[in-house]
């Protein structure tokens, strides 16, 4: 019986609440939120636009209740913004595409197709189709990875599908990283350690494949023809387009503190990653040298942000650091200007125009202020009943 | 004290599944019937006490039994002198229980790793790194294959299978234990208590993740075979009392 009453009590229910993150455009801030919607909030006035509520989900119950429960959709990814269409994928395996200038125009939403539309693109609504990465948009297509192991492309503008992959991770079908473009090839990374490339036109599998040991946790960043991408055994992967052989793995010696979970970026031949163990590395991107690192002493999860010469990296704590490239760092880095919002952080974030936009884990966004080195403003995008 | 729990008992165990899981072709199916196995081993000594207090209450029966019909009408007498019976034969009725309590941090500790280590969500999955060690048999088993036989080890069986084998082997787990009372009212409730069980953990199979049920019951076949050989064969679970056959000494 006591067995029966912890279960209960320690996490019969596995929850999947999101960590959506936020994106700048034409002075509107885009971003969704714990409570299943997507938020349009004006950056100048700090207001509302609009916001679009994703029906929640049902699914049985687990654990000891009965029936069935009803949950927010969970967003974990970014919204991109194309022209006047804001796109994002959810938990619930849906594609959405909200037509910006419809909402702020109070036009009837949703509407199909022609006109003031919008559309929703079922790939799947099971929770085993659940899209986790952030969507890749091209010039007339959106590409999407799902829990279900493929890699779908859609039709930009009414989200016909153009395409669907192959199953790409058999073992574990969870694709939870997002795919990188290059050429007219698509590369993706899976969780039981390959690096596919497919073709764009008909997502078909090309020659080439990378395996790794181990599984790959983060997405792939592309610079000239190397790839870079975290991995499971703590180490990060420089892959040359092409090669069976890693270019380089980095730390070079013993492993890293933990994975780098968090896509790394790439800047004028440096890569910066930023690690779970809570350092961030300068890496030269065509040796695998350290140039320089910096103990945050909190897990890094959200890929760090180029903002002119400055690196901005947030920790899970919710610290924002901010280091000048243009000076001369050292081996062990010191930071330009460290600013707490308060909040854990899990999100991407972005920045802009010398304003940082972070939704922080207690569902409010907060825009720091690097000159002035504090929270400018913030907001809560939660629905107050 | 969640930390520390985490620490000494929760991570260590979470590792070792992982480690077993790579070790064993990747299938987390075979490394949860594995350490299973191992805890069970691992624990023998306390399950072979808690077995043999069993086969001493068992070996007892016919004179409790004896002494039930004897003190019918008087509960207090039937009470006193049932204690009398087990102080001289230097037998705990509780003692059996001990050793079960002393188990459970382990089987929390295996139940909680098994929902970790599957990790079904991304939130699940970005905990799992926290509690990871930096052994690389570990690290190049995540994320863990959830998929064993038809089992989806993260949610529940969609068909009645394995409800039905963690009803029946509970079933008969308590089956062989359960000694036949006189009293027609403790009788009953015996019988109730014996279809209860089973019945419940076979409802819980079907809401909770297989990958718990299959735990259960591996953990259900693994003690009644222990339980064949340490009590010498199947105890009650023959029809009838095994002692009915048995002449039934006075004292």
């Amino acid at each position: 019986m006591p067995l029966i009453l912890v279960s209960c009590i320690s996490g019969g229910t596995q929850s999947a609440r999101g960590w959506p993150g936020t994106t700048v455009h034409d002075g509107i801030i885009y971003a969704g939120s714990t409570d299943g919607r997507v938020v349009a909030i004006n950056s100048s006035t700090e207001n509302l636009e609009w916001s679009y509520s994703m029906a929640p989900v049902t699914a049985p119950s687990s654990g000891l209740s009965c029936g069935q429960t009803s949950a927010p959709t969970a967003i974990y990814g970014t919204p991109l913004v194309d022209r006047d269409i804001v796109y994002i994928g959810t938990y619930s395996g849906q594609v959405l595409a909200l037509n910006m200038l419809a909402r702020s125009q109070n036009l009837t939403f949703p509407q199909q197709r022609y006109g003031e539309w919008n559309w929703d693109c079922p790939i799947d609504n099971a929770k085993s189709n659940a899209i986790v990465a952030d969507l890749l948009l091209s010039e007339d297509a959106i590409y999407v990875s799902s829990s279900n192991g493929r890699v779908y492309s859609l039709d930009k503008e009414f989200g016909d599908l153009n395409w669907e992959s192959k199953i790409l991770d058999e073992k574990h079908r969870k694709l939870w990283t997002s795919p990188v473009i290059q050429g007219n090839t698509l590369y993706v990374s899976t969780y039981d350690g390959h690096i596919y490339a497919l073709s764009l036109e008909m997502g078909e599998l090309l020659d080439w494949y990378f395996e790794s040991e181990a599984g790959f946790a983060s997405s792939p960043v592309i610079d000239e023809d190397t790839i870079f991408l975290g991995s499971f055994d703590r180490y990060l992967y420089a892959v040359k387009i092409g090669s069976d052989l890693p270019m380089w793995k980095f730390p070079e010696e013993k492993q890293a503190g933990n994975w780098f979970w968090a896509s790394p970026i790439v800047n004028e031949g440096i890569v910066y990653a930023g690690c779970l163990d809570g350092r961030v590395h300068a890496i030269e991107a065509k040796t695998g040298g350290k140039l320089w690192e910096f103990d945050a002493g909190s897990a890094i999860v959200s890929s760090p942000v180029l903002m002119d010469n400055l690196l901005i990296v947030t920790d899970e704590s919710g610290t924002v650091y901010v280091f000048d490239l243009s000076a001369e760092l050292e081996d062990e880095a010191a930071p330009l200007k460290t600013i707490s919002i308060g909040a854990d952080v899990r999100s991407s974030f972005c920045a802009q125009e010398g304003l940082v936009y972070i939704r922080g884990e207690d569902n409010w966004i907060y825009v720091v202020d690097i000159d002035r080195g504090t929270v400018s403003w913030k907001v809560s995008l939660t629905i107050e009943e | 004290m969640i930390e520390v729990w985490h620490l000494i008992i929760g991570n260590p165990v979470l590792n070792v599944l992982i480690a077993l899981s790579h070790l064993l072709s990747g299938e987390f199916g075979l490394a949860i019937i594995a350490l299973t196995i191992i805890v069970r081993l691992i624990s023998w000594p306390l399950t072979k006490r808690q077995l043999n207090s069993t086969k001493a209450l068992q070996d007892m029966q016919p004179k409790i039994q004896e002494l039930q019909k004897k003190y019918d009408k008087n509960k207090q007498k039937l009470q006193q002198e049932m204690m009398k019976l087990y102080k001289e034969a230097g037998v705990n009725p509780l003692g059996c229980l001990w050793p079960m309590l002393v188990q459970f941090p382990i089987w929390i500790a295996l139940y909680q790793s098994i929902m970790r280590a599957l990790a079904t969500t991304p939130e699940n999955l970005l905990d799992l790194a926290h509690r990871l060690y930096s052994w690389d048999i570990v690290n190049q088993a995540i994320p863990l294959n959830s998929h064993f036989l038809w089992l989806d080890l993260g949610q529940p069986d969609p068909y009645l299978i394995l409800a039905i084998i963690v009803g029946g082997t509970m079933w008969v787990q308590q089956k062989m234990t359960q000694a036949p009372a006189v009293d027609p009212r403790q009788a009953s409730t015996s019988r109730m208590m014996l279809l209860m069980m089973p019945l419940m953990f076979g409802f819980l199979t079907l809401m909770f993740p297989s990958g718990l049920a299959l735990y259960w019951a591996v953990s259900n076949i693994i003690g009644i075979i222990t339980q064949y050989f340490v009590t010498g064969g199947w105890g009650y679970l023959k029809l009838g009392s095994p002692f009915s056959s048995t002449p039934v000494k006075g004292k």
